[in-house]
């Protein structure tokens, strides 16, 4: 973990570990509760197992169905742990997603009230995407933001 | 969330230039005029111009005029965009979390 990258998560939900796991693993359950209403998503593909595709779209009020989320599994194991990213995509074609890529690990235990449940989302570095894109930052990310923060916490 | 990747792109676009990264910090301390602003760096009028309309067309300040003077202005919510990058990403994740929760327990979806 790097706590000025990546992002951890962690839930007891009231649920059997197995309604959680369907929850995530059935399209048309996933396309219930992925995005906030009223937006709306369609999952294309969820091919759950190591190098699957998970491609999913997004409607926002009514319009057509966007690109949302071309993505590729890295490990699932039944009932117990689901990995995807979206830094390689479906095809494992190199990828370059916006706002940055990710890898997610979703983690599935029993747990006396239901399941404990745990996301590690670990991001890549917004910068190297800008590098990529040959916008040459000059100065690292973090002296950026931390410039950012002294300049809003120095003005009016 | 597209929409809000694209502004975050056009911030970084913005922020990648020593130049505009300087006027950025500059404005920090306070809305500034186009003249003074420009005297600070060596260049041109007219390239200093090309900086400050990057600036104001990714909305990272705004311009405004008044007789013959144009005054810089820092937009401070745009700028938290980038700072406040992860603490959108765990709000996104926070928030899928819960309605994840909200599904799987509702009893009606889960016969």
């Amino acid at each position: 973990m790097n706590p000025d990258l990546d992002l951890a998560l962690e839930r007891i939900i009231r649920a059997p570990r197995a309604t959680v796991w369907r929850a995530w693993t059935d399209p048309s359950r996933l396309e219930r509760w992925w995005v906030p209403a009223p937006s709306r998503c369609r999952v294309d593909r969820l091919d759950l197992r190591p190098g699957g595709a998970f491609v999913a779209r997004l409607s926002d009020g009514g319009a057509e169905f966007v690109p949302h989320l071309d993505a590729c599994f890295l490990a699932v194991d039944e009932l117990e742990r689901i990995v995807f990213t979206n830094a390689i995509d479906s095809a494992w074609r190199p990828a370059s997603p916006a706002p940055v890529a990710m890898t997610a690990t979703i983690t599935l235990n029993d747990h006396p009230d239901g399941t404990d449940y745990r996301i590690v989302v670990r991001h890549g570095d917004p910068e190297a995407r800008a590098h990529h894109e040959k916008l040459g930052f000059a100065e690292g990310w973090g002296t950026v933001t931390a410039q950012l923060a002294a300049l809003t916490e120095g003005g009016q | 969330m597209a929409q809000y990747s694209a502004q975050l792109d056009g911030v970084f676009v913005a922020l990648a230039d020593p130049t505009r990264r300087a006027v950025v910090r500059r404005l920090g301390h306070g809305p500034t005029s186009v003249g003074d602003l420009a005297r600070e760096f060596p260049m041109t009028l007219p390239s200093f111009m090309k900086h400050v309309r990057t600036l104001e067309s990714n909305g990272l300040i705004r311009t405004v005029k008044s007789g013959r003077v144009r005054t810089c202005v820092l937009n401070r919510e745009r700028l938290a965009l980038v700072d406040d990058w992860l603490a959108e990403q765990r709000r996104i994740w926070e928030a899928r979390t819960d309605r994840l929760e909200q599904f799987v327990t509702d009893p009606e979806e889960n016969q």
